[in-house]
Order: C-alpha cells, then structure tokens, then sequence
C-alpha cells in the first residue's frame, strides 16, 4: 500500500514537472489552458504532501492534544471550534479579493509564462507557508493580531511600523481599486446602472434582515442574488434607451467623486444597514462565480492566444513599464504571496481553529486556492488576443487618442488588432467602445466572459456573461472599499491613541467619526484622482505602488515569522521563511528604487515630473503642474514605504543576531499547554 | 449518495457559517435565548461591530 501511494506521489510530481516545462519550453504555437491548470494542480499537490507536511510535523510539531484558543477562550461568537472544511471555505472567502485576478491580468503583459511561473512556485514557497506560520503563530497565543505578535517577539519599534505600514497600505489599496471600478465604468451606462442598482438591493436586504425577517440571511441572500442578476438585465435596457442610458453614463471624473461619496456614507451608515448585507450578498456571489469559472474553464479548455513571452519583458509595457524582475514579482502579489492575508491569518481564522493540525490545511491550503484562482484569471486574460488585450488595457497617453491611432501602435508591436474588430467586440458586449480600459477588470470580463458564454447561451449571451463579471468585479471591490474605510478610520483613530488618548476619544463621538471619515476618502480619494488623470493611466504608477506596500507587509509577515522560527528552533529552520522574504525585499527594494530613481519617465516618478516640468517651462499649465507634485508625492510615498520596512528589517536583524548570541530573550510568547478536551463529534 | 449527502451538508454548513446563521445559534444556545427579532438585533450589532473592525483581504 505504501509502495503505491509513493508512486502514486511520484507520477503527480513527475505529471507536474512535465506540465512545468510543457509550459515554459513551449514559445511557438498557442498552447491549451489545462497544461497551466494541470502544472498548478500538481505543484500544489506536492507542495501540500510534502513540504507544508514537513513544516506542520518538524517545525510548528502541531499537536492535537494542545487546547486550541477556539476551545479555551470558547464564547460561542468569536472563539468557537469550526468544521475544518467549514473554515477552510470561511478562511478562503476572507483571504480571496480582486488582488488576484487583477494582478495576473496585468502581469499578463510579459506574456503567460512569468506570472504563471511566479503564481505557482511563489504560493508554494512563500505565501502559503507566511499564511501558514502566522496563522500557527496566532493561534498559539490566543488569536493575536499580527502587530501585537510583532511588538512582543520583536519588539515595540516593529509593532508600531506595522500598524503605520498597514494604515498607508490601505489607503493606496482603495485608491487604486477604485480607479479599476472606475475605469470598468466609465462611459458604460450598464455597468453604471447594475452596480447603482446593488445598493437599494443592499438597503432593502439590510431592512429586511432586521424588520422583516431578522436572522434569515441565507434567504434574503438569496434574494439579493436574484435581484442583482435582474439588474444585469435592467442594465441591457437602460444601455438601450435614449431616455436612461444619458443618467447612467459617467466620465471617469464623475465616477470617481461617486466612488468617494460611496465610500463615506459605505463607512458612515450603521453596518447592517449596508455594508453587512452587501457583505453577505458579495460574499455568496464571489465563491459561486470563482467555482463557475473553474468549472468553466475545465469544460471550455481555452487555448492562450498571448505568446509565453512578449516583447515587453524589456521594460517597455504599455500597462505599467519596468522589467520581469522586479515588476511581474510585485504586480501578482495575491495569488502568489500577500502580506494582507497575514491580517486575516492573525484575525478571525486563528479563534476558530478546533484542532492544532487544521491549520495545515486551513492556513497553507486555502492560499493554495487562492493562487489558483490567479491562475483561472491569468487563463481569461491569456486566452483574448494579443492586440484585443493590449487595447482593452493600454493607456491613450500610451498608445493614441485616437482608436486609428491605438490599432496602429499595437499592430506595430506586432499584436494585429483592427478598429472594426474592437468595434465588434464592443458591440457584442454591449459597449460603446472597448479602447482604454486600464486596470484589468474588463479584460478580465472579456475572457470570463467568453468562457461563460461557452458554458450557457453562446455569443447572443456575451453581453450579459461580461456585465455579469464587471458586476461581480465591481460589487466586491466596492465592498471592500466602504470595509476598508471604516477599518482605516479603526486605525488612524488606534494610531493616534499611540500618542494621545484623550485626541482619540474624541475621535470616536459624532462629530469624530465623520469627520476621520472624510478624512480617510479623502486620502485614497486623492491617489484615486490622480490615477484617473494621469496620462499614463493611473494603473502604471499606482497598481506597483500597491503592490510594494502589499509584498512590503509580507516582508514584515515574514520578518515576525522568522523571528519566531529562530526563537523555536534556533538557525535551524529559518531558511523556510528567510526565503521568501529574502526574494520579496529584494524585488520591494529594487522595485521602491526605480520607482523613485529611474532614468525613464515612464517607470521613474521623478524622471517623469522632470521631464514634465521641462515640458512646463515651454507652456506652464495648472494641470501639469499637479501631475508634477503628484509624482513627488508618489516617490515620497514609496519612500517612506520602504524606510518603514528597512526600520522593521533592521529592528529584525538586531533581534537574530541578540538570540543568536544569546544576548536577547529567546523565549516564544506563547500561551501556556492546556489539554484539550474537545470531543471528536465537537470537531 | 451517501458521499453526496455529506458534501451538501458541507456546502450548507458553510453557507451558514458564512451568512452568520451558525454563530447565531450558537449565540442563542451559549446564553439560553430563544430566537426573537430583538435577540437577532442584539447579536447582529455585537457581531458586526466586530467584524467591520478587521480589514478585508485585497
């Protein structure tokens, strides 16, 4: 029997390194999806068996006779001991956002092969052992937060830097989620109207879960599913009328000032009101669609049109500029390694954890999912044609103002597309015009689309197929902006209790809450309008921006983990997350420094305000002028970015080398052993 | 069929694991209440208050 699972082990790691070099040796013709497909399922497979096993059995020695915080702290509410399957779904729905089927969209301008390679092994090696060893780590000392666990295995210095850290990394994460929603919307009166109608569906569900029918959430989910999809069709007749489609029609301007006023009343109003019920709704909608996809493409098995390379691996892209290394390592950051799951790790998941071996499959495993939804979306974008991709997502600042003038650029690059056949597109779908949608969600909805339509309804269904993904896109960004808000106003009132409590409470009356409301839009909403201005399309300069914060809280994720490896085992053991976070601060930093110092205006902020600023001595305008501060207020940004983590990174060092030396307490702050008494039937 | 049952019942745990519903009960159990529309709002705050302190994944 054991001679057969090792040969069963061994044709999966030998199926999955075939499927690998299928992938990576394959340059000339298109190649089938299920090559990616299978090389992620069979990596992950092995990773799962082998590696994260070892680090469960030899490193974390988990042990289900160890009382967990679930069954010592047990309340019923946040401390409870879950189903592993139930939490590992719960654990999934919390971690998987739009980062990764953005991020792979984007990336997908290097050709497949990079980011394919990237999602796989990066999710493998980095982020699902970081999600791993945070989540043991928290749940070995009662459900702490990532900054508490900083402050008492590292020291003070760390666990301030990461609240700092976090708080900058939201507010460049709404920015540059919003300018994706915004840039999906824009001069699209059925989008506009089917993600306008969500939100008197969200009221409605919120009355009717409190007044109604308190406590059936499932049913009025399911209620709110139904009317959304009705929307989608509502859309289809808006778009077709003189009378309505001018009220939904909005410029990108107007957009983003209705995304900011969202935003507010999103975090002012009482949660169940909207932001729960929409929650829920979105929540419900993202695992249904996440399946259908995966279902979809299994079924459909799309061949990639885009090559494995492209020749933007120079630097030269059109979507953001910057080479392989460092850029394809930070514009995927979920889906391959995300700092941002370190705060889920160290949240909700660690309190429900029943016995200490779930956190195996609970914390590594679902990371591994979510990369696999990365690699579901990098298939959608892959799958489109080249030129199709790059005019859906190429900036006019980059390619021409004009659709003659953007099919001539790309054509040159040796992507033929023509503007009758973007015009087709466009119609097929329901758009106006298909040109310039920088950000990643249409092209993603295109090749969802497309697949989905394959699956029910054919091409008389593509329309509806690509609303419903720019729905879905849009709804659970959108939710996470009003979470977000309220959670960076949560923060910035934490942050400034550091230094006066009294400054604080006052910050959390009436007049307080709204006014750190405003405040927090008005910080992303700032980076927000500046993206929707920027000729280079926003997405170049802000998507690297969030992603160097991204991978840079990875960085401090890993940091804390390594510390707490070193404690436990000595050097032993360290290289396990002194890997990954070796490659992350080397890809943040040189990332961060051409960010700030490149020579070319396209990838350098200050090359760039230069040269605008030369530009401005021949013809001074106020708008130039803007985009020349917004640029130094980028590079700062990024600056302070990477000073934050170099202060964590060296506190850090200062740490391994005192417990190496045995100058520094090496003690792990763990709770203390109590036995577990959970029953079989409790787990 | 009995595999099947099993994973539906999975599916539907999650669901209400997901929506609330189970942390609802359990509420109501741990504290010995009977489910009311008052005792739905008083747990829905308590637990939304919480919830929407956390950040959300990106």
């Amino acid at each position: 029997m054991k001679i057969l699972a090792h040969l069963i082990w061994a044709a999966i790691a030998v199926l999955g390194a075939y499927c690998l070099g299928g992938i990576a040796l394959n340059h000339g013709e298109p190649i089938n999806s299920i090559w990616l497909v299978a090389a992620a399922a069979c990596t992950y497979a092995v990773g799962f068996r082998f590696y994260a096993k070892f680090i469960a059995a030899r490193v974390m020695a988990l042990n289900d006779d160890r009382a967990t915080p679930a069954e010592r702290l047990r309340d019923g509410l946040d401390f409870e001991p879950t189903n592993k399957w139930i939490l590992f779904g719960h654990h999934f729905a919390a971690i998987a956002g739009p980062g990764p089927l953005v991020g792979p969209v984007l990336a997908a301008q290097f050709g497949y092969l990079p980011g394919t390679l990237w999602i796989i092994i990066g999710a493998v090696l980095g982020g699902a052992v970081q999600d791993f060893v945070i989540l043991f780590a928290s749940m070995r000392r009662d459900g702490k937060s990532l900054g508490q666990i900083a402050r008492e295995e590292v020291g003070t210095v760390g666990g301030f830097t990461a609240l700092v850290t976090v708080l900058l990394i939201m507010i460049i994460l709404l920015a540059v989620i919003a300018l994706v929603v915004v840039n999906a919307l824009k001069g699209s009166p059925w989008g506009t109207f089917t993600i306008a109608a969500t939100m008197p569906i969200a009221l409605w569900m919120g009355v009717y879960l409190r007044w109604i029918r308190p406590g059936k959430v499932l049913e009025c989910s399911l209620m709110g599913v139904v009317l959304v999809i009705a929307s989608i069709f509502g859309g289809q007749w808006v778009s077709e009328s003189a009378t309505w489609a001018p009220w939904f029609t909005f410029g990108a301007i107007g957009l983003s000032i209705a995304v900011i006023i969202y935003g507010y009343f999103a975090s002012a109003l009482p949660v169940w009101l909207f932001l729960a019920p929409r929650d829920y709704l979105c929540t419900f909608i993202k695992l249904g669609v996440v399946l259908a996809l995966g279902v979809g493409i299994l079924f459909v098995r799309p061949e990639l049109q885009l090559p494995a390379f492209t020749r933007f691996t120079d630097g030269t892209g059109p979507i953001f500029a910057g080479k392989i290394f460092p850029f394809c390592f930070i514009t995927i950051a979920c889906g391959a390694v995300s700092g941002f799951h370190a705060l889920i790790s160290s949240g909700t998941t660690p309190k429900m954890i029943a016995r200490e071996s779930h956190a195996y499959p609970v914390g590594y495993g679902a990371m591994l999912m979510e990369s696999f939804v990365a690699i579901m979306a990098m298939i959608a974008a892959c799958m489109l044609q080249p030129g199709v991709y790059f005019a859906v997502n190429s900036p006019a600042g980059v390619v021409g103002a004009t659709p003659a003038a953007a099919v001539a650029t790309i054509s040159n690059w040796g992507f033929p597309v023509t503007a009758a056949d973007m015009a087709t597109l466009a119609k097929n779908v329901g758009e106006q015009t298909l040109f310039y949608r920088t950000g990643g969600a249409p092209s993603l909805a295109l090749g969802m689309a497309a697949i989905f339509a394959r699956g029910g309804g054919g091409a008389s269904m593509l329309g509806f197929w690509y609303h419903f993904a720019i729905m879905f896109e849009a709804l659970f960004i959108l939710t996470i902006i009003a979470a977000g808000t309220r959670v960076g106003r949560f923060m910035l009132v934490d942050l400034t209790a550091q230094f006066s409590t009294a400054a604080a409470r006052k910050m959390t009356g009436l007049v307080g809450v709204n006014v750190v409301s405003v405040a927090v839009c008005a910080a992303w909403g700032y980076f927000l309008i500046q993206g929707v201005r920027d000729p280079l399309g926003g997405i170049n300069s802000l998507w690297p921006l969030f992603g160097i914060s991204n991978q840079l809280l990875a960085s401090v994720a890993l940091c804390v983990a390594t510390t707490i490896l070193l404690k436990m085992h000595g050097p032993k053991f360290m290289w396990i997350t002194c890997v990954p976070l070796l490659w992350l601060v080397a890809a943040c930093f040189t990332a961060g420094w051409q960010k700030i110092f490149a020579a070319e205006p396209a990838l350098g902020f200050l090359a760039h305000a230069n040269q605008l600023e030369r530009a401005m001595r021949s013809s001074p305008s106020a708008s130039t002028a803007a985009l020349i501060f917004n640029d130094r207020l980028d590079a700062v940004v990024t600056g302070i970015f990477l000073i934050l983590v170099a202060t964590i990174l060296v506190d850090s060092l200062r740490a391994w080398v005192g417990i190496l030396r045995g100058t520094r307490d090496a003690q792990v702050h763990e709770a203390p052993y109590v036995s577990s008494e959970l029953q079989l039937e409790e787990v | 069929m009995r595999t099947l049952r099993r994973f539906a019942s999975g599916v539907m745990a999650l669901l209400r694991e997901l929506s609330d519903e189970s942390a609802y009960q359990r509420h109501l159990v741990a504290h010995g209440r009977a489910h009311s529309p008052e005792e739905w709002r008083h747990f829905s705050e308590h637990r939304l208050r919480a919830k929407y302190t956390r950040a959300k994944c990106c």
